[in-house]
This record gives C-alpha cells, sequence and structure tokens, in this order.
C-alpha cells in the first residue's frame, strides 16, 4: 500500500477558514484592546462573518468536493451555513450590549462563539463521519465554555457543567457508533457506506453503529428522551449565549444528521423511518406538553425548540428532495424567529435583571410598543401562524409528510401546534391585557439589539409572505 | 391574472387597517363614518357584480406565490362567494357605523377599528379565495382577529377568558382543517377549489375520504359553533356587541357553514356526509334552541339562537336535497339581515339602560321608538311572520322537513318554537309591557346606532315584500354553485294554503304562548342545564397541565444522574433493539471461540484481568484518590495492550495523556470537599443493573466486530520503508519523527498546552496560598 496525499482544495472549506481566522485575529487583538473597547472585537467577528457569508455565496451552485472526500460545498450544505452565518451574526448583534450589561465584556466570548461557528459550518458540510465528529466537538466545547461564562452565575455554572457531562457522554456514543459502522464497511465516507450497504444490505455493526450515532445526533438536536440538558441549560445559560446556540446547534447538527442517516444509510430506511417517526411524536409531545406550565420565558423557549426538533424530524421521516428543502426552510425560518424571541427577552432587560418570569411581561405592550408588537410577531410564528415564516416551515414539512405517506405524522404535528398555540399566546396575552407590574421602569432599548430585532422581524414576514426564493435556493440537494 | 379588482377588494382593507388609528385619531367623532366609506365601495362593487354572476360568470384572480409548491394567490367569485362577500362587506358597514358611536370615547377605538378591518379583510378572503391554502391562511386570520376583537376589553379576565377560549377552540379546528384540506389536495392533485370540486367522484372514492372528511368537519363545526364546540360562542358575548354582532352571528361563525356548501359538490353526498353533516346540524339545532330558553342575558340569548341557527344552516347542507339548498341560501341571508339587526338592538339597549337582562326590562318603546320599530320588524322577520323575508326561509326549511318525515318535521318545528320564543322575549318583552327601572334612564340612541338596524329591519321587509329582487341575481347562482349545477330559482311569499303554512301559524302562536308563561318556564328548566361540552374543553385542559406538572416533577427534575440514567437506557434500548434479529445469536456462536482462548498470550489475559479489577476498584473505592489511581491503572493497562499489538506511537500518547490527567484529577480533587456516598443501597443496585446492562451490550457488540479486518497490516510498510524512505534503522522512531511527524506534532503540541494549564493550576493555587 501508499500513502497519498488527499486533494488540498481549500476553497471548499473557504467559509469555514475565513472564520477560524477572524476567530484567531480577534484572540489576538483581544490581548491588546483595552477594556472599554472590547466591543469592537465583536464588531470585527460580524466582519469576519460578513466576509465568509461572501465566500459561501461565492461557492453557490458548483458543488465540489475536497480533502478525499472529507467536506463538500453543495447548495445543502451552503444553505445551511448561510443559516449559521446570519444565526451567529444576529446573536453577536444581540451580544454587543448584553456581555457589558452582565459585566462579561471580554472578547474571548467572541472567539469562542467564533469556534463554535467553524464547528458548525464543518458539521453541515462535512461529508465523512470523522470530520463530522470532529466538527461536533469544534462546536460544542466552545459551547460548554459559553453556558459557563458568567462566571459569578452559580446558574451559569451548573448549565455549563450540566451540559460538558452529558455532551461528552453524547460524543462517546457517536465516536462508537462511528467505530461500529466503520466495522461493518471499512470506511467513514458517507458515500462509501453506502456503497458498501448497496452490496451487503444484512449488516448488523452497521445497525449498531447507526443507532449509537442517533443517540449523538438526537442530544445535539434535543430529542426525546436526550433532551434532558436543554431547559436546564437554555435557562442557566447567559441569554446571549442561549439565543446562539439554540438556533446554530440546530441547524448544524441537523444538517449532518440528515446527511448522515439519507446519504450514508438510505438503504436502512424502513427500519429507521419508523424509529425516527416515533422519537418525532415523543419530542413533539413532550416538548409541547411541558412547554404548557412553564413560568420561565427562556424554559419555554427552551421546551419549545424540543418541540421544534421534533417537526423538522417529520421532515427527515419523510426523505426525499420535498422534505430536506423542506427542512432546511424550516432552519431558516426557526433560525429568525427564535433569535427574535430572545433579542426582545434582552431588549427589555435592566442591566442584568431580566425579564424572565411571564408575569413580568404584563403591560410590557405599554412600555414598548414596538418591542412588544415584534416579541408577538415572533411567537405566532413559532406557533405556525399564517402568513409568517413559522407558518409557511411547517406547511412545507406537513405537506411533505403527506405527500410520502406519512399523513398520520403531520396530523400529529398539526395537533401539537395547536397545543404550542396555548404558551405562546400567554406572553401576548401577558403584554397586551395585563397591568404593568411594578418595579419595572422604563429603560433604554440599546439600539444594537433593536436592530437585531428589526433585521428578524423583516426575515420573519418576508418568508412567510414571499417564501420563493428560500425555497427555491433550499431546493439543491446533497452533492452524493 | 384575471380581475385585478377582485384582489384590490379583498387586499384594502389591511391597507386601511393601517391608517385606520390615524384618522381616528385626528377625527374621533366622524371616524365610524369616514372609515365606513371602505366597506361601503366595498359593497357597491359586489352589487355592480350581480349582473355578471346571474350570466353565470364567475370572476377570476390569481398571482404566483409560491410556485414550487403550486400555490397561487388565486380568488374566484362565484354566486356563493359574492353572497358571503356582500353580507360581509354590508353589514360592515353598518357595523363601523355603529362602532362609532358604541365606543364613543374609547381610546382604544383606532385599534379597534384596524383590527376590525382586518378581520373583514381575511373574512372575505375565506369567501373569495380560490386556493386551499390561501384560504386557510384568512381562515386563521379570522381567528387571530376574533381573539383580539373578543379581548378588546382585556382589563376582564373573564373577558380574556373567553378570548381564549375562543380562539383555541377555533384555532384548532382550523388545524385539523388544514390536514385536511391536505389530504384533498394530495388526492385530488390540486390545491385549487375550482379543480378539486370537479373531481368530486374520486375523492369520495378515495380511501382517504373519511379522514379528510372528519378532519375537515373539525374546522367547519368549532368555526360554526356546533355541537361539541358550540360553548364558545356565547361566552364570546364578552366581545363589544358590535364585534358579537358583526363576527359572531352575521359572518365568522358562518365560515363553517360557507365551507361546507363549498365542499358540498365535492364532498357531499355520501352516507358518511348525511349523518355527520346533517345530524350534527340536527343536534346543534335542538341544543341551541333549549339552552336559549333559560337565557337571561339579551346577547347571550341571542348566542344560543345564533348556535341554533347554525345547526340549522348546517343540517340543510347535510341534508343536500335542491330544496334544503336553496332553503339554506335563503336561510343564510334572512338570518344575516335579522340576527345582525338583533344583536345591534342589544347594544344600543345596553347603551340607553346599562343593563341586558331581560327580566329587568320592558317598555322601552315609549323611550326608543326608532329602535322599537326595528326590533319589531327583526323580531317578526325572526319568528317567520309575513311578509318579511325569515317567512320565506322558514317555509322552505317546513318544506324541507315535510318532504323527508316525521322525526325531521318535529325536530325542524321544536326549533322554530324556541325561536319564536327567543324573538317575543326581545320585541315583547323588552319594548311592550311594563316600564322597569333601569340603572341607566333610558333615552333613544344617537343615529349611528339606530341605523344599523333600521337598514337591516328595512332589507329584511323589503326583499320579504318583493323577493324576486334578490331571487334571480343572488339566490340563483348561489344555489348553483351550492349544488354544482345550474338551478332556477323562484321565491314567493304566497303559495297557498299549505301544510308548512299552517305549522307556520301554529309555531308563532304556540311559541307565543311559551312566552307567556316565559317565568314558569325557566324556573323549570334551570336544573336541567347543561354544559357538558364546556366541561370536557375545561377537563382537557386542567389534564394537559397536570401532565405537564408531573413530566416537570418526575423527569425534569435537575438532577443530572437522572437524565443520565434515561439517556443510556433509551440508547441501550435503541442499540438492543438489533439483538432481536436472530442471526446475531448465530453469529456470536460461530465465532471461532477456541482459536481466541489458544491465541491468548497470559500477559494479555493478565492486562484484561488487571483492568476489570482497576475498575471494580474505582468504582467502590471509597476514596477520591483511590478511584483516580484505580482508573489510572486502567488506562496504563490499555496503553499496554497498544503496545502488546504492535502500535507503540499510540502506546506512547496514551501513557503520556494518561498521566497527565491523573495528575490534572489530583490537583483538582484536591480542592474538593470529602467524598460522601449519597445514594441509597436501591439506588445503587438499581445503578449497576442499569450499567451491566449497558456495559454487556457493547461488549457483545464488540465480540460481533471481533474477526473484522479490511486493511492489510500497515507494520510491512513500515519495516520495508524505513530505511529506504526515511534513512532510520528504529522502526518506532522513524514512524514517530518521519510517517507520522505530523501526528507526533500535534500531539506534543496538545501535550504542551496541557501542561501550561496544569502549571497555571498550580500557579493560582500558590497565590491564593500566599
Amino acid at each position: 500500500m501508499s500513502l497519498s496525499v488527499p486533494d488540498l482544495n481549500f476553497r471548499v472549506i473557504a467559509p469555514a477558514l475565513i472564520v477560524a481566522l477572524t476567530a484567531l485575529i480577534v484572540l489576538l487583538a483581544e490581548l491588546v484592546t483595552p477594556a472599554p473597547r472590547k466591543r469592537w472585537l465583536g464588531v470585527l467577528g460580524l466582519i469576519g462573518l460578513l466576509i465568509a457569508a461572501g465566500a459561501t455565496v461565492g461557492l453557490w451552485g458548483a458543488p465540489a468536493s475536497a480533502f478525499g472526500g472529507m467536506v463538500v460545498a453543495d447548495n445543502f450544505g451552503l444553505f445551511l451555513t448561510l443559516v449559521i452565518l446570519l444565526g451567529a451574526a444576529l446573536s453577536i448583534l444581540l451580544a454587543l450590549d448584553f456581555v457589558r450589561a452582565h459585566r462579561v465584556d471580554q472578547g474571548e466570548y467572541y472567539v469562542l462563539v467564533l469556534f463554535a461557528v467553524v464547528g458548525m459550518i464543518l458539521m453541515a458540510t462535512a461529508t465523512d463521519l470523522i470530520v463530522i465528529f470532529l466538527a461536533l466537538e469544534l462546536l460544542s466545547l466552545p459551547l460548554y465554555i459559553l453556558a459557563a461564562f458568567k462566571r459569578a452565575d452559580a446558574r451559569s455554572l451548573e448549565a455549563g457543567l450540566k451540559y460538558f457531562l452529558l455532551g461528552a457522554f453524547s460524543s462517546a456514543f457517536f465516536l462508537y457508533g462511528i467505530a461500529f459502522i466503520f466495522g461493518g464497511t471499512g470506511t467513514t465516507n458517507l458515500m462509501k457506506i453506502a456503497d458498501a450497504l448497496a452490496k451487503n444490505p444484512r449488516n448488523d455493526l452497521l445497525l449498531v453503529g447507526a443507532g449509537l450515532l442517533l443517540v449523538g445526533f438526537a442530544f445535539k438536536v434535543a430529542l426525546v428522551p436526550f433532551h434532558w440538558w436543554t431547559p436546564d441549560v437554555y435557562d442557566g445559560a447567559p441569554t446571549a449565549v442561549t439565543a446562539f446556540m439554540s438556533v446554530g446547534v440546530k441547524a448544524a447538527a441537523f444538517g449532518a444528521f440528515f446527511r448522515a442517516f439519507l446519504v450514508a444509510l438510505p438503504a436502512f430506511a424502513f427500519d429507521w423511518r419508523i424509529v425516527l417517526a416515533a422519537l418525532a411524536v415523543l419530542t413533539m409531545t413532550l416538548g409541547n406538553v411541558a412547554a404548557l406550565l412553564q413560568s420561565n420565558v427562556k424554559r419555554m423557549l427552551a421546551y419549545s425548540s424540543i418541540a421544534h426538533a421534533g417537526y423538522i424530524l417529520i421532515a427527515l421521516v419523510a426523505m426525499g428532495a420535498s422534505g430536506l428543502s423542506s427542512a432546511l426552510f424550516y432552519l431558516l425560518a426557526y433560525t429568525l424567529t427564535n433569535l427574535g424571541a430572545f433579542g426582545a427577552v434582552i431588549a427589555l432587560s435592566d442591566g442584568e435583571r431580566e425579564r424572565l418570569e411571564i408575569r413580568d411581561w404584563g403591560g410590557a405592550a405599554r412600555q414598548y410598543p414596538f418591542i412588544a408588537a415584534m416579541f408577538a410577531i415572533f411567537m405566532l410564528s413559532l406557533a405556525g401562524f399564517p402568513p409568517l415564516a413559522g407558518f409557511t416551515g411547517k406547511f412545507l414539512i406537513f405537506s411533505a409528510a403527506v405527500e410520502t405517506g406519512w399523513a398520520w405524522l403531520a396530523v400529529i404535528g398539526v395537533l401539537n401546534s395547536l397545543v404550542s398555540a396555548y404558551f405562546y399566546l400567554r406572553p401576548i396575552v401577558q403584554m397586551y391585557m395585563s397591568e404593568p407590574v411594578p418595579g419595572w421602569d422604563r429603560i433604554r432599548v440599546a439600539p444594537l439589539v433593536a436592530l437585531a430585532l428589526v433585521l428578524a422581524l423583516i426575515g420573519v414576514i418576508a418568508l412567510g409572505l414571499y417564501p420563493t426564493p428560500a425555497i427555491v435556493m433550499a431546493t439543491g440537494g446533497f452533492l452524493r | 391574472m384575471g380581475d385585478l379588482a377582485l384582489a384590490v377588494v379583498v387586499l384594502s382593507g389591511f391597507v386601511v387597517a393601517l391608517v385606520a388609528p390615524t384618522v381616528t385619531r385626528h377625527r374621533h367623532n366622524a371616524a365610524g363614518w369616514l372609515i365606513a366609506l371602505l366597506p361601503l365601495a366595498l359593497t357597491l362593487y359586489f352589487v355592480a357584480q350581480l349582473p355578471r354572476l346571474a350570466r353565470g360568470e364567475v370572476l377570476t384572480f390569481a398571482a404566483p406565490w409560491v410556485a414550487e409548491l403550486g400555490l397561487a394567490f388565486s380568488l374566484r367569485a362565484d354566486g356563493l362567494g359574492v353572497l358571503f362577500a356582500l353580507l360581509i362587506s354590508g353589514i360592515g358597514t353598518l357595523i363601523v357605523i355603529y362602532a362609532g358611536g358604541y365606543l364613543h370615547g374609547n381610546p382604544f377605538l383606532g385599534r379597534f377599528y384596524a383590527w376590525l378591518l382586518v378581520f373583514m379583510a381575511s373574512m372575505l378572503g375565506v369567501a373569495l379565495a380560490d386556493n386551499l391554502i390561501v384560504l386557510f391562511v384568512f381562515w386563521e386570520l379570522t381567528s387571530l382577529s376574533s381573539y383580539i376583537l373578543i379581548g378588546f376589553e382585556h382589563e376582564s379576565a373573564s373577558a380574556r377568558a373567553a378570548a381564549l377560549q375562543a380562539m383555541l377552540v377555533t384555532g384548532a379546528g382550523g388545524l385539523a382543517m388544514l390536514a385536511g384540506l391536505l389530504l384533498l389536495g394530495q388526492v385530488s392533485g390540486s390545491l385549487e377549489l375550482s379543480a378539486l370540486l370537479t373531481q368530486g367522484d374520486a375523492l369520495r372514492a378515495s380511501p382517504l375520504y373519511p379522514a379528510a372528511l372528519l378532519l375537515v368537519l373539525l374546522g367547519a363545526f368549532s368555526k360554526s359553533a356546533q355541537f361539541p364546540f358550540h360553548f364558545w360562542l356565547p361566552n364570546a358575548m364578552q366581545a363589544p356587541t358590535p364585534v358579537s354582532a358583526y363576527l359572531h352571528s352575521a359572518t365568522m361563525v358562518k365560515a363553517g357553514v360557507y365551507l361546507l356548501a363549498r365542499l358540498n359538490p365535492a364532498l357531499g353526498g355520501t352516507d358518511l356526509w348525511l349523518y355527520a353533516v346533517g345530524g350534527i346540524g340536527a343536534a346543534t339545532m335542538l341544543l341551541g334552541g333549549y339552552l336559549a330558553l333559560t337565557q337571561t342575558d339579551l346577547k347571550r340569548l341571542l348566542a344560543y339562537s345564533t348556535v341554533s341557527a347554525l345547526g340549522t344552516l348546517t343540517m340543510l347542507i347535510g341534508l343536500g336535497t335542491s330544496l334544503a339548498l336553496k332553503a339554506m341560501v335563503v336561510f343564510v341571508l334572512a338570518h344575516a339581515l335579522y340576527k345582525g339587526a338583533l344583536f345591534l338592538i342589544a347594544g344600543a339597549v345596553d347603551h340607553a339602560t346599562g343593563t341586558r337582562d331581560v327580566t329587568q326590562l320592558g317598555g322601552l318603546a315609549r323611550a326608543m321608538p326608532i329602535t322599537a320599530s326595528a326590533a319589531v320588524l327583526a323580531a317578526l322577520a325572526m319568528a317567520g311572520v309575513p311578509p318579511l323575508f325569515g317567512f320565506i326561509a322558514k317555509e322552505l326549511i317546513y318544506e324541507v322537513g315535510l318532504e323527508l318525515g316525521v322525526w325531521w318535521i318535529s325536530a325542524i318545528v321544536a326549533s322554530a318554537l324556541f325561536t319564536v320564543f327567543i324573538a317575543s322575549t326581545i320585541a315583547l318583552g323588552v319594548f311592550f309591557g311594563q316600564t322597569r327601572h333601569t340603572p341607566k334612564h333610558a333615552h333613544e340612541a344617537p343615529s349611528s346606532l339606530w341605523l344599523g338596524p333600521v337598514v337591516l329591519a328595512g332589507l329584511s321587509l323589503l326583499i320579504g315584500s318583493a323577493p324576486e329582487l334578490v331571487s334571480a341575481i343572488l339566490i340563483a347562482p348561489t344555489v348553483a354553485a351550492i349544488s354544482g349545477k345550474p338551478v332556477a330559482v323562484k321565491l314567493a311569499l304566497w303559495h297557498g294554503v299549505t301544510p308548512a303554512l299552517l305549522l307556520s301559524l301554529a309555531t308563532v302562536l304556540v311559541g307565543i304562548g311559551l312566552f307567556f308563561a316565559r317565568d314558569a318556564l325557566r324556573r323549570l328548566l334551570a336544573p336541567l342545564r347543561w354544559s357538558g361540552a364546556e366541561q370536557t374543553y375545561a377537563l382537557a385542559l386542567d389534564g394537559l397541565n397536570a401532565l405537564a406538572r408531573g413530566q416537570t416533577r418526575v423527569l425534569q427534575n435537575g438532577y443530572l444522574r437522572r437524565y443520565l440514567m434515561t439517556i443510556v437506557l433509551a440508547t441501550v434500548g435503541l442499540t438492543g433493539a438489533v439483538l432481536l434479529n436472530q442471526p446475531i445469536w448465530n453469529q456470536l456462536s460461530n465465532l471461532p471461540w477456541e482459536t481466541i482462548w489458544q491465541d491468548a498470550r497470559f500477559y494479555e489475559l493478565g492486562l484484561a484481568v488487571l483492568i476489570v479489577l482497576a475498575t471494580i476498584a474505582a468504582v467502590v473505592s471509597p476514596s477520591r484518590l483511590g478511584a483516580v489511581a484505580a482508573l489510572g491503572v486502567v488506562g496504563y493497562s490499555i496503553s499496554l495492550i497498544f503496545l502488546a499489538f504492535g502500535a507503540p506511537d499510540l502506546a506512547m500518547t496514551q501513557f503520556t495523556i494518561e498521566s497527565l490527567s491523573v495528575l490534572l484529577f489530583v490537583l483538582v480533587f484536591y480542592h474538593l470537599p470529602r467524598f460522601t456516598r449519597l445514594s441509597t443501597s436501591r439506588a445503587r443496585v438499581r445503578d449497576a443493573v442499569i450499567a451491566a446492562l449497558a456495559g454487556g451490550l457493547m461488549t457483545l457488540f464488540v465480540l460481533l466486530a471481533v474477526g473484522v479486518q479490511f486493511q492489510p497490516s500497515i507494520s510491512d510498510y513500515f519495516l520495508e520503508n524505513a530505511l529506504p524512505l526515511a534513512h532510520g534503522r528504529n522502526v518506532v522512531n522513524v514512524i514517530l519523527v518521519d510517517f507520522r511527524g505530523l501526528d507526533t506534532l500535534g500531539e506534543i503540541t496538545v501535550l504542551g498546552i496541557a501542561a501550561l494549564g496544569a502549571y497555571a493550576l498550580l500557579k493560582l493555587r500558590r497565590e491564593k496560598i500566599e
């Protein structure tokens, strides 16, 4: 045998490289930036994300593979890359004032976010299980730290520790799964696994490996019963971090999840579709039912994010082109809406005091008519009300399911949306129909946060009223 | 494209809604009259289209929306659509003017108008949509605007609860309907109503038909307050009266009826349709009338009678005969005219006297003559007395019942009795008889408040006396649209002495008789009130809440060990399912066990035993340091195994990492409190079982993997090429610094940084001590 040098096409990983480079520059710049100017490091990060987005657009439409089939730049991966960059940029906008208010105004914050973004992008574009695993770790480690970033706050520390311990466990399962898949097929490349499977469809080792991979993915995207960390971590982590990880991780992990199962394991579809359908039902139902009682906005949004993972899973069960594009569209819609919702929480916080209890939102509509209206629209979009982004996304996923003969799953999804309307409406009722709560004086809303909210709002409404361009972009599919 | 005007008409309400608050702020007193110009213009537009419709033409508009999904923003105005559009815009005009007087001085009037217009535009969208998804979007928008309008007086907790209830019930139904509509689209291959309606036979023959129909019915029934969803409508009377009159009597609640009528050519005509639609309709008709008997609040009384009327309409669609469909269309128009008027009168009475309790009201005709005359006309129409339009409607319904047999006609007559009773309660009870003392001194309402009732009641009289005004240009195209084929409609006030006429006469007389016995009747029926459906709703909500609470307490309790336990168990379950495959066991028993034992060298076995012992020691050790040391033994033994199997570089890496991590562990543990045993022995046994399960399963899987080898051993390559390629005789050295030089560099970097970390930890500690 001989050792060969893989094809080093750095163009294909340009977005990830640019973000990584930005992270390193920010890390160095942090050393020489005086404390009052730390926010400029965030601006530097934003510029890097913008350039990376430009590079991503430059790669659009010409699918290419590099590094011996380890990563690709296909429209599926690039779409997710854009979603991830968008989510990261909006969450940095949200964080610029937030970190100062919470006295964690350190350059490392942005560095960690950027490194996590590198991991996310790689995860969405990797076509080899080993790279997926490395990307998974690269995105997870910064998030463990970010969750615990508010070091003076015991809840933040607890969140970081819990996330880390459970995450380490699931990573181990994931890695073990890769080993079994390698044992079953002799390769970790997704396309080659599919080939091996086509030759030898009875492959128990591969089945075991797929089960363990599923555990790893299920943990990252928070499927029931691997979701336990979500409410505790979302609640304890600083709100800006929660906003970031609620969207970026979902996009990246679902990207790899879809790719691994649809590219490598379609031959097993009969087995895993049933398992995933069951998980989807469990996830949607538990997420929505548990969210009913939450009095804390962040915990409510945590359960809501679990439920949304369930909806997206329906798209995976549906398979096919429509399932794939509906999932991409949904992730985009969810990213905008969820960041908007968390952004509103950040916008109305008074220094370190945040309106975390739903009852604190009483009369907010009178004090902040615009923020309240935007928050209400984000809630309605999450609930799937037309004509907002959330509705279009749900509609796409449910019709993909109906199209492929999974009508019952779509019906359960619809029923779940109904349960969810109840808890999404509660903060709206509170804002518009209750008296202001004493102790919440009117404060000035940070302009950058307001900017992020308006951007998200424009997206949510545009994706609802005229979704065509986004749907067209989402139908690119994989490079196989 | 088609008629662009149609799209402008539908969307204009949304645009005007944006400026309504500004208009109201600057011209508070005239706002109602100004804003009413929009619905008035729309009404005129629709009236102008009537001749075209009568010629059998259909107005359409389509613009691409999401072409990839076959979604178009398409509108279609046929007879049925325009009938509803006329009701929506015409009554809308009166309501907007009325609200200007009713909510005069309310600081939120502008917001009220904005949402009222949003509702109007959405409702027009429902009536005129051709695409099912467009229809659904507008449908949910009506639910949303209704939610906000019901909760308009949001200071009151009951208004908030009622708003939420209406929203949940109708929103839920709407979602079920969406699922049904998607199924219909799936079967027929098109989401356009115009295409769908031509595929009735294919739809009815499809195995998905029952499911799709039931889902659509859930939507229609919840929206139109059919049993068992009827309870939300009376509760929604918390809304300001213009809203009740408009949404909850004339338009929104008829959306379900509209949808059923619309889908009749595609879905109707089966037994399931007859029993589900006709049966539920009849049940609602009777239940609504019966529940109305004991009501004393004017608006709730009217609400229950609306429930009953909606039931009648649903029943007529379910029966589906051509006579029934004709009766249904006539009744839709008649009911909208008289019920809209009566709601507005109820509001005017409330406004003038400060109460809506019928037992507190009487003899208002003297103080409010104009309102009273409108009330009498509307009540006569409701009771079905000639020459009002309500009479023609009721005659037709009686004919339908007589055609079908004794059970149906009895049910219809019974509900008519209730209706006459309600009509008499309002006209006779409130406006005639003894004058009562009321909270406010009664006075005639301002013109904005009596205009609506007078116009609506006047129309009842006009159309009743001259039904040919509407029969050819409005009723006939509508019936044609519902039955899916052209029909001729001739309406007349006088048919001669028919059984229907005699029944009518008897109903009116007995109904008025019931009215005079009203006190006794209320006393008799008071204990028999029935609110089972509403209790079910409350139970369902409570149940969900209890479930959620249990979930949080038992499962999401914050303990990491619980989370971990479920994750491990779920993993065992997911992967263990593979073992259900019989061949796996064969494969395991076919492994070359003999040679495995023979090939094993003594130090391999020794290491294996050492690892097992060290693991056990780590688990049972009473001190942290002991456990860490035991873990270190495990790690070192594994690196020895690597060495034994010819991977010296791997062994070295493992060795150094193991050393470092033991060191770090010790450093960190130094700061921790003493090791205590927290869990009970029962919990420990449980944990042991779970651990054994997970470990055992993984061992099995590893055994499966034994004997799999894909690539030839790499050792030979290294041995052959060490000297010629890398000029080194020590193969291990060559591998480390040459063949795998990059790996080594990476490892050195990692180790260096880890060492720095350890140094930082040590330094931190020293500074603390100092």
